[in-house]
């Protein structure tokens, strides 16, 4: 199986709002995929179809050779997708050890990935003890990326990690995204081309709930007009 | 035994506030000249006065820290929590009057009926979210304040006049044996706080909180959070139940108004005068809430509920966090005046 997530024609609802309109694509297995478009284009609501947060109604989501859509999220994620927030979403009320621990789906995940975890974010093993609220917002950024590391995920879906963080920050933050990508798929949700194109081997472009282009980055890096038309900047 | 000490360093709090309340009555004793010998034999009425006080308080503080653990802990807002309480009171005073059980198996049957009541509203939990859960669970109580209060079910509950005249085992009677009284509700009060505190710390404890912060985000991470809520509102009513227990036990009279809405409404009062989500807020709102009303009651008369009122809506306007909430964050931000000033003097050097 080179495909490792296959999104199949859906139609997703958010309430009563029909917020995808037939979205179609492929993440071939052990890349990264960067899913591009607008504001408000339906990226984030496509995230959350894949791991059951919005109601698929349409259509099929196939997740390591499986129908997924309609199962209930904490049994689509506990099949081994982690999934990134956007704005920084940990547990502000919890440890950073304890937004860490609570990612473990078996006992002792936390001890076996301690190593690979802090070697990427060393900043988090200083502030074990701090509370979600005492981080700045790199650091959470940082931990929320981590906690989904915790788990032994093969699929990692990724929302804005760049955003309203320091240029800085945001070139750590893709050396550590690169790096976890050798050890699982990674789909990326980014406003920031420059970023998206940094890291992504491969892009779905989606516009007004569908999936209107993808393939590969380079091919894309290279096509300004298709840039201009679906992305305004270049 | 460095655990022991960590145990004891660790609910330094709690365990002064369970020395201070066991030796309260005697100190209180030797002020109306009853010697703790006299006390011991529950002679002495301003002692025996203060006791039935102490009672009353913890009683409501184990209901309201029932309430934290469901709305601070885990985020449900019950406007049904009044219903686990009255239904433990109503049950014990029926049990013992009307089918003259015999004592321990009430508690039993209370106990029972208090999981039973937890999964009757769990049915709901996973349906509903939010303010639709709290209207719901509202509902659910309305339900039985009303077969309460119906003039068909006199003989059993007394309906709007309350349940009367509940033979009350002897080696428990608030009457003759108060201060064993006393001592067991503040123990029941304790031994709930203590696991309480244990069971928040816990990682079951954490999802909790997880779910209170953001339940989609504890989802994500592969949690089925129903499971969550469901424990979470049985350790709850069972704790309610057993706070509408002590109650039907120590008063005269199963008022329909423990049923209402309003009694619940008291424990969201209670919690958010402690502070929401603090445990330790309870018991100290708990205080705070019974000894204002009395003091104004005693002081001022009837009207004393419009300044009660007044005094609320004061203290929410100033301290947002409740008594215990505020109290850590001035630690924390004190805490973090000495850091930064210590910074400052190293990076001088």
């Amino acid at each position: 199986m080179s495909n490792i997530l296959e999104v199949k024609n859906i139609h997703s609802f958010i309430n009563q709002f029909h917020i995808l309109q037939d979205v179609d694509f492929v993440v071939p297995k052990g890349s990264i995929t960067a899913l591009l478009g607008r504001n408000g284009a339906g990226k984030t609501t496509t995230l959350k179809s894949i791991l059951g947060l919005a109601s698929v109604r349409e259509g099929k989501v196939i997740f390591e050779g499986r129908e997924v859509q309609g199962m209930p999220p904490f049994e689509i994620a506990a099949l081994g997708i982690g999934f990134v927030p956007e704005h920084r979403a940990i547990f502000r009320d919890l440890s950073v050890e304890e937004n860490l621990k609570i990612a473990e789906r078996n006992k002792g995940d936390l001890d076996r990935k301690r190593t690979f975890i802090f070697d990427l974010f060393p900043d988090l093993k200083k502030f074990l003890n701090l509370r979600g609220t005492e981080l700045s917002g790199g650091q959470q950024q940082m931990l929320a990326i981590a906690r989904a590391l915790v788990a032994d995920n093969s699929l990692l879906l990724i929302d804005e990690p760049s955003e309203g963080l320091a240029p800085v920050i945001i070139e750590h933050m893709i050396d550590a995204i690169r790096q976890l990508s050798e050890q699982s798929t990674v789909v990326l949700v980014e406003q920031n081309f420059l970023v998206a194109s940094k890291l992504a081997k491969y892009f779905v472009i989606i516009e007004e709930g569908k999936s209107v282009a993808s393939g590969l980055m380079k091919d894309l890096e290279a096509d300004k007009a298709m840039i201009h038309r679906y992305l305004g900047a270049a | 035994m460095k655990n022991n000490s960590s145990f004891l360093t660790k609910n330094r709090g709690i365990l002064i506030f369970f020395a201070v309340m066991l030796l309260a009555p005697f100190l209180i004793g030797l002020f109306e000249g009853s010697t703790p010998l006299m006390i011991w034999g529950n002679q002495g009425s301003l002692s025996k006065f203060i006791e039935g006080l102490g009672i009353e308080i913890f009683i409501l503080a184990l209901f309201a820290l029932s309430f934290d653990l469901l709305f601070g802990i885990t985020g449900l807002l019950s406007f049904g929590h009044a219903m686990f309480f009255a239904v433990a009171a109503y049950l014990t005073g029926i049990a013992l009057k009307t089918l003259t059980m015999p004592f321990w198996g009430v508690v039993l049957l209370v106990l029972l009926a208090a999981i039973v009541q937890a999964l009757l509203f769990s049915l709901v939990l996973p349906r509903v979210k939010g303010i639709t859960f709290t209207l719901v669970s509202l509902g659910l109580a309305s339900v039985f304040h009303i077969i309460v209060m119906s003039s068909d079910m006199i003989n059993l509950t007394g309906a709007d006049v309350g349940l009367q005249g509940v033979p009350v085992p002897a080696f428990i009677s608030p009457v003759i044996e108060r201060l064993r009284f006393y001592v067991i509700a503040l123990t029941l009060l304790v031994v709930t706080y203590l696991f309480y505190r244990r069971f928040v710390a816990s990682p079951t404890g954490r999802v909790c909180v997880a779910i209170r912060e953001n339940e989609d985000r504890a989802k994500m991470l592969g949690y089925n959070t129903t499971i969550f809520k469901i424990v979470a509102m049985i350790i709850s009513s069972l704790t309610a139940s057993t706070a509408g227990m002590l109650h039907a036990l120590y008063q005269p009279i199963i008022s329909p108004a423990v049923a209402d809405l309003a009694f619940t409404v008291t424990a969201l009062l209670i919690v958010l005068i402690g502070g929401v989500g603090t445990l330790s807020g309870a018991i100290v709102g708990a205080f705070a809430f019974r000894l204002l009303d009395f003091s104004l009651r005693r002081f001022i008369g009837e009207s004393a509920s419009f300044i009660t009122g007044a005094i609320y809506v004061i203290f929410v306007l100033f301290v947002p966090y409740g008594i215990v909430g505020t109290m850590r964050m001035r630690q924390l931000r004190t805490k973090q005046g000495w850091q930064q000033l210590l910074g400052m003097l190293k990076s001088k050097n």
